[in-house]
């Protein structure tokens, strides 16, 4: 990784096109925040159900993401990573490709693009899908993975 | 939204040492430097963006297998680019976006349909 880091170029946005998309989606991020902070999802009424969880009566990966980004951004990160540890972890990844996407979409030129070793990815994946499963099965030693 | 290779991870991208200069001919003899020059070889243009970013996001907010398969197809793009695969990759790259947007452009038919139904004031709760 470190050996990628060093010789990291940095990501350059050609056309407006790309600035326009890349500028929305950090822009579309920011604004989410916003409402995050202002809206407990916890409370019903002004979010939407999770469409898998309505539909299935399962928890997908990603169910308490919400809650747990009202949390995280009321300053208390426990009860977000109690809320979904996966997202909670891998926050800093979206983070950093979001704030590249807004620098980029202002001046063309994002943050040092990474290389991420294939292996990570696909263990990535298998982490997903276990934690999936994980949070659907109805064990006490699973429990802490359900929203 | 971008990881790509870092350029000299793949082959073309290479350094590779210049000859000292043309043996047996003047321009040899009168060579500004004595030194070996290493010069960039630049190769073709092998950014192939894996679009993580957006797999990772469409799994976690758009709660659909979709994301999934975004990131299945962003694993792709560095498999192959590994192995100098560049066609490849560029396919795996096209396939992660195709797949985040799929899931993206459900999850919003998703939402219109909640909100016009209603369903949205009902149960809300499990984002």
């Amino acid at each position: 990784l470190s050996r990628s880091l060093r010789s990291a170029s940095v990501v350059v946005l050609e056309g407006t096109t790309a600035r326009l998309m890349h500028g929305a989606a950090a822009a579309l991020a920011l604004g989410a925040c916003v409402v995050l902070y202002a809206i407990d999802p916890a409370r019903p009424g002004f979010y939407p159900t999770c469409p898998f969880f309505a539909l299935t009566g399962w928890y997908c990966p990603g169910c308490g993401t919400l809650r747990g980004l009202h949390q995280l951004l009321r300053g208390d990160p426990g009860r977000a990573f109690g809320l979904n540890p996966l997202t909670t972890l891998l926050l800093p990844v979206v983070i950093y490709g979001l704030a590249s996407a807004g620098l980029g979409a202002l001046r063309g030129r994002g943050l040092p693009s990474v290389f991420v070793p294939p292996s990570w990815i696909r263990g990535l994946l298998a982490l997903v899908v276990a934690f999936w499963i994980g949070r659907n099965l109805d064990m006490a030693l699973l429990a802490w993975m359900a929203p | 939204l971008w990881e790509g290779p870092s350029p000299g991870e793949v082959p073309g991208g290479t350094s590779v040492p210049t000859a000292r200069g043309y043996v047996g001919t003047t321009r040899c003899r009168r060579g500004r430097s004595r030194r070996p020059l290493r010069q960039k070889v630049p190769g073709p243009p092998q950014r192939v963006p894996t679009y993580l970013v957006p797999a990772i996001l469409t799994t976690v907010f758009c709660c659909l297998p979709a994301g999934i398969v975004a990131i299945v197809h962003a694993a792709q793009v560095n498999t192959k680019l590994a192995h100098g695969d560049i066609t490849g990759a560029k396919q795996a790259s096209k396939n992660a976006r195709t797949w985040s947007w799929i899931s993206f452009g459900v999850t919003v038919v998703f939402l219109v349909i909640a909100l016009v139904v209603g369903a949205a004031t009902e149960q809300g709760g499990t984002g």
